[in-house]
């Protein structure tokens, strides 16, 4: 492996979707064999995606370190790279620098109950750890996924969630601002439903990502169903170019998202000079 | 040791006979301009005053390549391609000549990022241990030089592998490592008057005067963080252009991009400015350092609160402070169009942050 | 000395008599040493205490007007400056009832890199400016130059001494004492050979540093950060720090700013590896003024040339003869 940090590893799309009008699924795998058969991550870790001649971008990986067939990402079309990549198929090549970053600490969940609330492509980061948490099931509490989205079709992993629904070993509960003809769920903004929900923060978790005005109302809510700083999760997004602490510009003070992110609780958060 | 001698007169010569074993920045002046240049015949090195870039172009240049990439159509399905990648050009031995000890600290504070910090920049460190800096004793400060509040000093050693002093026809030489020992072995000793003119130097350096005690900056800084009056008005001057940041010894901030030319191209890195808005800007359009005094903000905050709370190293001098991620050399200021002076700023800092 | 004091006297008064209208008033401070000013932002009578005003009060703090657009703001201007205001206006960038100015009628401001030339002002310790000398405290001891030696080039051809908009006039105003700008730097310039021209911009552009001071210093950059020079759509500029890149961005300033520059000479200022970029604006105002008779900045009323254009052009058929 070359020495150098900002050498990505060749990878190959082998399956792309879509799963809203401007977020597509993305499946790749190394193209060395044994280096992805040696791939190890833990979820919530994130990587650099390159398209070479456009530029990387940072996401998240967002298939749990449990099934190791792809990596898969879920971008939303953005910015420059994003579109460029949204223009990929399969079989093209990409450049993949991973594992970077911090990941949630799934250890330290077991045997509590875990709340997910997400919002639109806020599910991805999330999807890896419950994911993983489903597939080592007998860890953990109950799960309750609470999940909203504008309308029904900014949803992402949309034949999943009515997989996780029929699972019967976990609760799922979704919400869209602006509802369709055919929608048989909740109306409203995520953080509404969260305190009609009346979690327990009893021996709980709560894991939370989203737009950034989700994330503060969502925030708000916990605190006053009672859950503690500790208690509260979420994952941050800045701009990031280097991914290893180099570059700089991700920094809240001291800390780097790229580096000692993306994932947070809520009392590292309040740690940190409140700049986002 | 007994110093070496560089006669003025046969500065040329001597950079000349370093340029054949290396490659050689000398400084020259260019205009108004102190700038350093790869070693040309019938090049006068000036080493009259501090060049008017910083020394870190030398270990950290303005862009360099991170890898090239290219393309090829598989011939049998041209609707495929494959990317192969290549690293950059491994580094060549370097003398840098006529910085100050103002930029030779820089090499600390630079190591501090690229290799200390976790994951180590191998370009970095190649170019790091290929490079010797020849360093020039200060005699004299300039209205912006600061060095002593920052633990460095115009005769400070740190960082360089030689150092130079003026004296009577050329220069004194000191090498300060192994590296620049070998650099100064052809050279001759300096002749008595010139080692008794060293020795009176080196027995009474110019005298920077007192400095402040920065040991509650970074608490101070984090005192009057949400303090947006505070930050507006320290950077209603501001232009948000790079000069600061760009001079600097120590910042090291970086973007990279790629740059595409047909079926090939290069990934750079590139120097980058915390005073640009686009440095933060994110792919949705939301900044979190939005304004100009949020982005002030951070330059200050980082090289006075952030970079001494990541590398807790105290100054061993009696009274030391922490490290900070400044070596003083005044460049932002003097070339700032504005004359935003970080010293001022750091004063008010310690003045309306560090009362409780 | 008595009236450059009660200058300063009715300046303070006047901006206190209007803060209470205003976000706060931008104006001149001193700065690191006698030879700098620096803007600052006045909100209190304490902070209009420090407002100063001389020869080294270079800025054009026009500079960045247009980012604070929707407030109310005071503001200091020279001559020359209040043709940048003027122009901000020209192009609704600014609107004027957005805007208090303090109009102080100079008599030209110091070029530092002209006092660079001279002495050696790293360590000066005090700077006077009367009469025609300025006299510098240096450590060695005093040194007097000219006064005409060291000001900047655009105040020794100033025609408009007194900011041509304003809604207090601070002093005495001025004749104005300089002549028709002759373009003679340009002459010089332009006899060069073609070769010799290109030859002498490769050696200045290649010091630059891409730290867009000058471009940030311009008061009629207004595009930010969807300037060419960080665009990456389209991709105008690599970041490679070749000679075609920076060279590519002058040129690029300098046809932005075709007809609508009034040679504050902030771009040129505040380069910090000293090149002579405003030779570029001259020469497209001396096209300009040839070819429209137009000058920026001067009425407000006017339309710049390049923002206008008749339905019945009489020459835009000359085109068509070249098909």
């Amino acid at each position: 492996m070359s020495a150098n940090p900002y050498m990505p590893m060749l990878g190959t799309i082998v399956e792309t979707f879509d799963e809203t009008p401007d977020i597509k699924t993305f499946r790749v795998v190394l193209q060395d064999e044994a280096a992805m058969r040696a791939f190890r991550f833990q979820p919530g870790q994130v990587a650099q995606l390159s398209v070479f001649g456009t530029g990387e971008s940072t996401f998240v990986i967002c298939s749990p370190p449990t099934r190791m067939e792809y990596l898969q990402f879920s971008v939303m079309r953005v910015g420059e790279l994003t579109h460029r990549l949204h223009t990929l198929r399969e079989g093209d090549p990409v450049g993949i620098r991973a594992p970077l970053g911090n990941h949630f600490d799934h250890q330290a969940m077991h045997g509590k109950d875990i709340v997910f609330i997400g919002g639109g492509l806020g599910l991805a980061p999330l999807r890896t750890l419950l994911l993983y948490m489903l597939d080592t099931r007998a860890d953990y509490g109950n799960i309750t996924l609470i999940y909203g989205g504008r309308s029904p079709e900014h949803l992402c992993f949309k034949a999943e969630l009515a997989e996780w629904a029929a699972r019967g070993d976990m609760r799922v509960e979704l919400t869209v601002d602006t509802p369709d003809k055919l929608w048989a769920h909740r109306v409203g903004v995520v953080p509404a439903v969260l305190t009609e929900l009346a979690v327990s923060p009893q021996n709980a978790v709560a894991v939370t990502c989203g737009p950034p005005i989700m994330i503060r109302f969502t925030i708000m809510a916990l605190e006053k169903l009672g859950f503690t700083d500790e208690q509260i999760v979420t994952t941050l997004e800045r701009r990031m170019k280097c991914g290893v602490g180099l570059c700089g510009r991700c920094n809240i003070g001291g800390k780097f998202v790229c580096v000692d992110g993306p994932v947070f609780t809520q009392a590292q958060l309040k740690d940190l000079p409140q700049e986002f | 040791m007994v110093a070496k001698f560089l006669a003025t007169d046969a500065l040329a010569d001597i950079a000349a006979a370093w340029a054949r074993a290396y490659r050689l920045l000398a400084p020259v002046r260019e205009g108004q301009a102190v700038v350093y240049r790869p070693w040309a015949k019938d090049m006068h090195p000036f080493l009259g005053r501090p060049p008017t870039v910083s020394a870190k172009e030398a270990l950290f240049p303005q862009t360099e390549n991170l890898l090239t990439y290219t393309y090829r159509k598989d011939q049998n399905d041209l609707t495929r391609t494959e990317v192969f990648l290549a690293e950059p050009l491994p580094q060549e031995p370097t003398v840098l000549l006529g910085c100050r000890p103002c930029d030779a600290r820089g090499r600390k504070l630079l190591d501090r990022v690229f290799l200390e910090r976790g994951v180590k920049d191998n370009l970095y460190e190649a170019r790091r241990k290929a490079t010797i800096f020849v360093s020039v004793a200060c005699d004299r400060l300039e209205n912006t030089c600061f060095c002593h509040w920052t633990g460095g000093g115009p005769t400070s050693e740190e960082g360089s592998d030689v150092l130079l002093f003026t004296v009577a026809g050329g220069y004194a030489a000191k090498a300060l490592t192994e590296a620049g020992e070998r650099l100064l072995a052809a050279l001759p000793e300096a002749p008595a008057p010139a080692q008794e003119e060293l020795a009176a130097k080196l027995a009474s350096p110019a005298e920077p005067g007192p400095a402040p005690d920065l040991s509650a900056a970074p608490q101070a800084f984090l005192a009057l963080f949400d303090n947006m009056d505070f930050w507006m008005d320290q950077s209603a001057r501001c232009l948000s252009c790079g000069v600061c940041t760009y001079l600097c010894p120590a910042c090291s901030c970086f973007n990279i991009t790629d740059e595409p030319s047909g079926m090939k191209g290069k990934r750079l890195r590139t120097w980058d400015t915390c005073m640009s808005a686009l440095y933060t800007l994110e792919g949705s359009g939301h900044n979190p350092r939005v304004s100009r005094a949020h982005r002030l903000r951070n330059r200050v905050g980082h090289k006075f609160c952030y970079h001494p709370q990541e590398f807790p190293a105290m100054d061993k001098k009696p009274g030391g402070q922490p490290e900070f991620s400044c070596t003083g050399c005044g460049r932002c200021i003097k070339a700032c169009p504005v004359s935003v002076d970080i010293r001022r700023i750091v004063h008010d800092i310690l003045e309306k942050g560090g009362k409780p | 000395m008595a009236a450059e004091q009660s200058r300063l006297d009715e300046l303070r008064a006047s901006v206190i008599a209007e803060l209470p209208n205003v976000d706060f008033v931008l104006g001149y401070a001193r700065g690191f040493d006698p030879l700098h000013a620096t803007p600052i932002t006045v909100r209190t009578e304490a902070d209009a205490a420090r407002l100063i005003f001389d020869a080294t009060c270079v800025q054009n703090l026009t500079t960045g007007l247009y980012g604070l657009k929707g407030k109310r703001i005071g503001l200091v201007v020279k001559g020359c400056d209040s043709r940048s205001v003027i122009q901000l206006i020209q192009e609704k960038l600014m609107e004027r009832s957005e805007l208090v100015v303090f109009g102080m009628p100079c008599d030209g401001v110091l070029d530092l890199a002209k006092v660079r030339v001279r002495a050696d002002i790293t360590q000066v310790r005090g700077a006077e400016v009367s009469g025609e000398e300025v006299r510098l405290l240096l450590p060695e001891g005093a040194k007097v130059l000219p006064r005409r030696d060291v000001l900047a080039d655009k105040c020794l051809r100033c025609r408009y001494p007194n900011p041509l908009v304003f809604d207090h006039m601070i002093g005495q105003e001025l004749e104005p004492a300089g002549v028709e700008d002759t373009y003679a730097d340009l002459d010089g310039f332009e006899k060069l050979s073609p070769q010799e021209r290109f030859d002498f911009w490769k050696r200045q552009m290649s010091r630059c540093i891409r730290c867009y001071a000058c471009r940030n210093a311009c008061p009629l950059c207004v595009c930010k950060h969807v300037c060419l020079a960080d665009s990456r759509e389209p991709h105008w500029l690599s970041a490679e720090a070749t000679l075609q890149e920076k060279w590519l961005f002058q040129v690029m300033h300098a046809l932005h700013l075709a007809g609508r520059c009034t040679e504050c000479g902030e771009c040129q200022r505040s380069c910090p590896m000293g090149i002579p970029i405003l030779l570029l604006k001259r020469k497209m105002n001396r096209e300009l003024k040839a070819v429209f008779n137009y000058e920026a900045g001067v009425n407000p009323e006017a339309v710049p040339p390049l923002h206008t254009f008749l339905m019945e052009e009489d020459k835009i058929k000359d085109r068509g003869q070249l098909w």
